[in-house]
């Protein structure tokens, strides 16, 4: 796209190829594009790269806000594994958080997404009424309503209450917490059904029609057919899923009122990440944690692409 | 590439939290004042302002700043304010970009860091120039001393005490509290409650509770120089949280899942419920407990022994003046027109505490509401009752508070006895204190 201003004008002048002369419009050519994509390069570097460096540098020093860094060493990597108990007790939370919620939201996505790939005369009105909490989903809003609708005297303690019940405190076991965390993860599994959805619309019907004729039922049909084809988008939605789980931090905020209680139960990565940057003040400590979850997230995707070649099937590359 | 792909992806999700929370900060930042000069008259002046509060506070706050430019036509006051947590963070940033507002409310957690850190300006000059203080008591004005220098000017007090409804009480076979109640009177109460199966109470915020317990010792939580705990014999520790988790076997108070949550929300406490009798804390709250309460209800001291020697008055926040300011004179102005002004108080209404100047509490009497004269009077009672205040509290006593909070947490849970809780709490605090300094 970016030589067609160019591309007439040489078509009918063949003589002026000379490569001086290409070098310069091909120069000015690149310079426009770089024009064109300087906004999102001066923002990446100057709110993403330059921060990211900064933040390296800190997670190295002991800073406050107030005072000068002091240069520290790896004393806060160091501390981390060895010396916070509440830092380890974070890494198990949000283990737990993501390694059972993701799969289930995926499982209930996918599950969703193939009811509502039948044809269907209301299924329009069902894929946006689905959809919909996770529009709303990450929001703050839909994390009060989730706390109020578990609080001691909410909907669910009183629908439970009409049957002889008595009261259950979800958000207040301290071991059963983060599972009310996870269900409100798995209640927001719009955005993978849609693209389960879009999958699901791609594999040719003739597939289902031939292994029909040779009497396959509903389950062989899923396991050979439906999930081998749909393997490339399950893996891309497993990765954003998780990569957006591990930060997951507005409901475990609200829901625990920034505490990450009843004893850390709800204790996420980012909340503690956060707790120890801005309510006690330890910057360094913070840029350590987030350099830690930086790291651990980007060898656990790639690991994830790693083993994808064994599970993930590409139609256009002739099943390899 | 794709690894690489996914490794830029994932560093710039991860990153944009640390970046999404300084651009907000950016921003606000950037409204900040002109140069002004510090000339009164009738030179143009911006001041700027923060505090934190509620939608009420935010009002009236906006009613005595627009009354203060009415009769300073000269001023004008730019504000910012927030909730109480996204203030610190929003100010966290301000403060080391050199670029805090003029006047800020602060509050007594955090000024002995922002002054130690030299952002705010030492007001003892000011105090009795620009700003009046004939009418306030020393022992009040001095809760805003840190190292024996003026970095914030108290705007009110409240005091510690129980507040309960007295028909709850009634029910649970309780007639009266009686005068110079002591811990021991307070267990016996809290379990008749429990036997009759009201809630006597709602267990005590660990801080607040445990340091007073500690001053009517003789001690106090953290030490004169802020860098270790001020009490030595772990014993006071285990007493005084032991009695705690008891009050919940005793089915005295809720358990810790209940507790947790509703902590914080007034709405949901069981005195509103009809299920409890009484609160433990600070007495500006007492307004808000009875409004959701909606029944007639009371005020009772502190238990003792030796209550005196634990009851101090607590500046419910200050009002600072930042170091960085170009206009503080202006500032101190402001400040005292807050302090002194009977107009101005009569739209704040002893909202941010009880006033410390005695004038216009007197003036404020006649005006209040039922509710707000019991605070106003029991206030009075307290007064000479206390003994100063311990100094404020030192850095890295945020992290000491919250952990003393899932200690609490942890023993209200019995997953810790109190001795060993006492013991953890002692090494871990005392380690997060000096590395502090």
């Amino acid at each position: 796209m970016r030589y067609s201003p160019t591309t007439s004008k040489t078509k009918n002048a063949p003589l002026a190829l000379n490569a001086s002369y290409s070098r310069k419009k091909r120069l000015r050519a690149n310079l426009t594009g770089y024009a064109f994509i300087s906004p999102f390069v001066i923002g990446f570097l100057a709110f993403t790269f330059i921060p990211m460096l900064v933040s390296l540098y800190l997670s190295f020093t002991k800073y406050n806000l107030f005072a000068d860094p002091v240069w520290i060493g790896t004393d806060n990597y160091v501390k981390m594994f060895t010396g916070d108990a509440n830092y380890l007790n974070s890494v198990k939370v949000t283990f737990i958080y993501v390694f059972v919620g993701v799969p289930l939201r995926l499982a209930f996505a996918l599950a969703v997404a193939m009811i509502l790939n039948s044809k269907s005369r209301m299924v329009g009105f069902y894929r946006t009424i689905y959809y919909l909490p996770s529009i709303i989903g990450g929001s703050v809003a839909v994390s009060i309503m989730w706390r109020n609708i578990f609080s001691n005297e909410g909907i669910v303690n009183s629908a439970l209450n009409l049957l002889g019940i008595p009261n259950v405190s979800w958000f207040g076991n301290p071991n059963a917490s983060v599972f009310m965390l996870v269900t409100l993860s798995v209640w927001q599994f719009g955005s993978s059904m849609l693209i389960f959805l879009a999958g699901l619309k791609n594999i040719s019907q003739e597939m289902y029609e031939a292994a029909s004729v040779d009497g396959a039922g509903a389950v062989p049909k899923f396991f050979k057919i439906t999930l081998p084809l749909l393997s490339s988008v399950v893996l891309f939605n497993m990765i954003m899923q998780t990569i957006g789980a591990f930060m997951t931090f507005v409901p475990a905020y609200i829901i625990s009122k920034g505490e990450g209680g009843p004893l850390g139960g709800t204790m996420l990565y980012s909340l503690y990440l956060f707790r120890q940057a801005f309510m006690f003040s330890n910057m360094g400590y913070a840029s350590a944690m987030a350099w830690i979850m930086l790291l651990f997230v980007g060898v656990l995707t790639g690991i994830l692409f790693k083993t994808s070649k064994a599970w993930v099937f590409y139609e256009s590359e002739g099943g390899r | 590439m794709k690894k690489a792909a996914g490794l830029i992806t994932s560093a710039a999700l991860v990153l944009s939290l640390l970046s999404g929370c300084g651009g907000k900060n950016d921003t606000a930042s950037t409204n900040a004042g002109g140069d002004n000069k510090a000339s009164g008259g009738d030179t143009p002046v911006t001041l700027r302002m923060s505090w934190w509060g509620s939608d009420a506070r935010n009002e009236y706050t906006q009613q005595v700043i627009d009354l203060y430019e009415k009769e300073h036509t000269n001023v004008k006051i730019e504000v910012e304010y927030a909730a109480f947590d996204d203030y610190w963070k929003k100010l966290a940033p301000q403060a080391a970009a050199n670029q805090l507002p003029d006047i800020m409310q602060m509050d007594i957690s955090y000024i002995s860091q922002y002054a130690n850190n030299g952002q705010l300006e030492d007001l003892t000059s000011y105090a009795g120039s620009q700003i009046n203080t004939a009418d306030v008591a020393e022992n009040v004005l001095s809760t805003g001393n840190v190292n024996d220098k003026l970095y914030g000017v108290p705007v009110g007090v409240n005091v510690l005490g129980f507040q309960y409804d007295p028909s709850m009480m009634e029910k649970a076979g309780i007639s009266e509290i009686p005068k110079d109640w002591d811990w021991d009177t307070y267990q016996e109460l809290a379990k008749k409650a429990g036997a009759a199966g009201i809630y006597f109470d709602s267990s005590m915020a660990p801080d607040i509770f445990f340091h007073y317990y500690l001053r009517t010792k003789g001690f106090s939580l953290y030490n004169a120089e802020g860098n270790a705990l001020g009490y030595d014999d772990d014993k006071l520790f285990e007493d005084f949280f032991g009695m705690l988790v008891e009050m919940i076997k005793a089915k005295a108070v809720p358990t810790q899942d209940i507790l947790t949550q509703t902590k914080g929300i007034v709405e949901e406490n069981d005195i509103v419920k009809g299920k409890g009798i009484g609160m433990w804390q600070w007495s500006n709250q007492y307004v808000a407990l009875q409004q959701a309460v909606n029944r007639p209800m009371e005020l009772a001291p502190m238990p003792g022994p030796d209550m005196e020697k634990g009851l101090y008055m607590q500046p419910s926040m200050y009002f600072s003046i930042a170091s960085s300011s170009k206009q503080k004179e202006e500032a101190a102005k402001f400040i005292d027109f807050w302090v002194n002004d009977v107009e101005a108080n009569k739209l704040i209404m002893g909202e941010r505490g009880v006033p410390i100047s005695s004038k216009v509490k007197e003036a404020l009497t006649p005006e209040l509401s039922e509710t707000a004269k019991q605070v106003f009077d029991f206030v009075t009672e307290m007064e000479p009752l206390s003994s100063p205040m311990s100094p404020p509290a030192p850095a890295g006593s945020s992290e000491v508070r919250e952990m003393l909070g899932d200690y609490a947490e942890q023993m209200n849970f019995e997953q810790i006895t109190p001795a060993e809780a006492a013991a953890k709490f002692r090494g871990e605090a005392n380690a997060i204190l000096a590395n502090n300094q």
